[in-house]
């Protein structure tokens, strides 16, 4: 069996070549998107880094309602309950870098401690000092109330493509699923230092586990980089990294069926051309 | 199948087919010490056909053009045409296992003294067919337009400005371009899909009609005496080729794996981000097959030039096997110096492979300089093993 010794020889030589390029080489060259996930175990949903919510203070959905009215649709829209943007897309990217988000169903995707951290000072929820929105100096109460209304307003059930439409496509655009970017690329690409990228394919380049923790915590993986923490809650990040994975790889279903037919006839051949191979060889040697 | 009057006599008759049936195939004897290394020569035609499948089917929808290219391969290929992603997957698969299987054939050339004489001509075809391969993988790198297609473009097109002289010039008639743009991705296109393949098809005429001329080397490295042929050897067809039907069936079995299940060690993950010229990445690398050269050509981290003349030095040194090993005994089978020093050179060849693709700073770089002299090493020491063996034959003869 002097022919499966040299067989194993192979194999061997070949594994080992593998696990040195691939697992060991993307050991080294991601190293320090490792550290920075287990230094900040993310992704952590509870952010933990944030001060924790109000005890004793539970928000009034109605006081909510008001209080958005009074501080928020000065810059933001509010299409569900009919309130149109006070500028158009345009001039608001050209006076904030980027078109303020709709209101109407962000109380969905956020979580409630982050939205707590991020109402009181958005620069330091977003971990990003140039964050547009100013922090509004709100009281603790004012504060749970919106959150309550904006939680109540917010569609239910939203599933990865909406959160992704709520969360990320006001700066990413998703080109091969025919969406783009709110804000035009000239405002951001001087707001954010570039354009940020499509995210058409972004999970293939980037895998779940760095997806995962960026979008969590930008700052621990990329320093300085524009894109602010945005404070998804662990369900709506789910969501998304599931829906970027399925728009990435649209055929996977079939791949795998496709797949286990092919091996499955290539077993037959292992087993038909190895029975000819006996004959012809009957009687040789 | 000769059947009297039928189309076969008649083709027979204007092209001398069976003539060359039996020249080719069924009077091609084969020694019988041989081992399935030697079904490698055939799977690497093997491989070429399903590259050449695969980048047809590839061709019919791929756009050579900087502003298409990109989309036109993640979007119109893997997710628009019906199967798109099988003939994607299947060529960049076997682009990588093109190499495995030629990295093993050449091994095996090399274990078993193959290179000698009389087959030098079969070595020096061989070697044009790996150089044209290289090439080929190459300008198809750039094609899908991917952050590392253009950067590893960018890195490798730049090395010619080393060249005296003509360096700098030498660069923008390669690229088209002052950087590797638009025209660069045209021209490698061009050179992708027409040239290379057909020159790669007229090589590969020669390097099989060589082998038929000088006939298959053996375990032993003892050639068969024309009597011999016909009693002790076997047939190319059928008896041959029955064995290989079956290692090309596992053969697949374990390729086609690799494009359902196990793709992406073919594809770079950064190579998924548009290229963009403005954004250099952290690492930039070849695919594993380049590795162990682009190693060498780190490996003398102190010195450009050095690195660079070393790195042309790695990929022809091997064409001159057949003139730095004169020794008399051909196969590595029966020679225990040489067994060593190949075995040195393989895990070398291996070391480097891996060293190429990690960051070159601190015991990186050096165990790369140390990497590379060794795999010299190797070339330097074949004249002198081959002396010493002379003598001992010598020896052994008186």
């Amino acid at each position: 069996m002097k022919e499966l010794k040299i067989l194993a020889v192979i194999v061997i030589l070949v594994l080992i070549g593998y696990l040195g390029i691939e697992p060991l080489a993307h050991g080294i060259m991601h190293k320090h998107v490792e550290e920075a996930i287990k230094k900040y175990n993310l992704p952590d949903f509870k952010f933990s880094d944030l001060d924790p919510l109000p005890s004793g203070i539970t928000g009034n959905a109605e006081a909510g309602k008001q209080a958005v009215q009074q501080f928020c649709v000065s810059c933001h829209s509010l299409k569900k309950e009919g309130i149109n943007a006070p500028m158009p897309p345009q001039a608001a990217a050209q006076s904030f870098g980027v078109v303020p988000p709709d209101l109407s169903n962000i109380g969905g995707i956020l979580d409630k401690k982050y939205l707590y951290n991020f109402l009181k000072n958005p620069q330091k929820a977003t971990e990003n000092p140039k964050f547009a929105m100013p922090a509004l100096g709100l009281s603790d109460q004012q504060i749970m109330d919106i959150i309550a209304y904006l939680k109540s307003i917010a569609k239910k059930d939203m599933n990865g493509e909406d959160v992704v439409k709520e969360g990320c496509v006001r700066c990413h655009s998703i080109k091969y699923q025919k969406i783009s970017a709110l804000s035009p690329p000239d405002t951001m690409k001087k707001y954010l230092g570039k354009v940020p990228p499509d995210l058409s394919v972004i999970y293939k380049a980037k895998g779940e586990e760095y997806l995962n923790a960026f979008i969590n915590k930008p700052q621990a993986i990329i320093p300085g980089t524009g894109m602010p923490r945005v404070g998804l809650s662990q369900e709506a990040q789910e969501k998304a990294i599931a829906y970027l994975d399925r728009i990435s790889d649209p055929h996977k279903e079939q791949r795998q069926k496709v797949g286990l037919i092919v091996l499955g006839y290539l077993l037959v051949m292992v087993g038909l051309t190895f029975a000819w191979k006996k004959k012809i060889w009957r009687n040789i040697h | 199948m000769e059947k009297k009057g039928g189309f076969i006599e008649w083709l027979d008759r204007r092209l001398a087919i069976t003539a060359v049936w039996r020249i080719m195939m069924s009077e091609y004897y084969l020694p019988k010490n041989i081992n399935f290394l030697w079904s490698f020569g055939v799977l690497t035609m093997l491989v070429f056909a399903i590259l050449v499948v695969s980048g047809i089917f590839l061709l019919m929808y791929y756009k050579p053009d900087a502003k298409l290219a990109f989309d036109s391969v993640n979007k119109t290929i893997m997710m628009d045409v019906a199967f798109g992603w099988v003939f994607r997957h299947t060529h960049a698969v076997a682009a990588s296992i093109m190499f495995l299987v030629l990295y093993i054939h050449i091994a095996r050339g090399m274990y078993y003294g193959s290179y000698k004489a009389p087959r030098e001509v079969v070595w020096i075809t061989g070697f044009l067919l790996f150089v044209l391969m290289s090439a080929t993988a190459f300008t198809g790198y750039l094609l899908p337009w991917g952050q590392m297609s253009y950067w590893a473009a960018q890195t490798i097109t730049t090395l010619f400005e080393k060249i005296p002289f003509i360096g700098p010039d030498l660069v923008i008639w390669i690229r088209g371009n002052y950087i590797v743009a638009d025209a660069t991705l045209t021209r490698f296109f061009a050179l992708h899909v027409v040239f290379l393949p057909l020159l790669l098809i007229v090589v590969t005429a020669i390097h099989l009609y060589a082998v038929r001329i000088v006939g298959s080397n053996n375990e032993d490295g003892i050639p068969m005496t024309k009597e011999e042929k016909k009693v002790k050897g076997i047939p190319f067809w059928p008896v041959f080729m029955a064995k290989e039907y079956f290692v090309m069936s596992v053969f697949l079995l374990f390729f086609f794996y690799l494009v359902f299940f196990n793709y992406d060690f073919a594809m770079d993950p950064i190579n998924f981000q548009p290229a963009n010229i403005l954004q250099t990445p952290p690492h930039i690398y070849p695919e594993w097959y380049f590795l162990a050269y682009y190693e060498v050509l780190r490996g003398f981290f102190f010195s450009q030039n050095l690195g660079l003349i070393a790195f042309v030095a790695s990929m022809f040194i091997i064409l001159f096997m057949p003139w730095l090993d004169k020794s008399p005994i051909v196969s590595g089978k029966h020679r225990p110096l040489y067994k060593i020093a190949f075995w040195v050179f393989i895990l070398d060849f291996l070391f480097l492979t891996i060293l190429g693709k990690l960051p070159p700073t601190g015991l990186f770089a050096w165990l790369g300089f140390v990497g590379s002299i060794v795999f010299f090493l190797f070339f330097a020491a074949l004249p002198i093993i081959s002396k010493i063996e002379k003598s001992q034959v010598e020896r052994a003869g008186r």
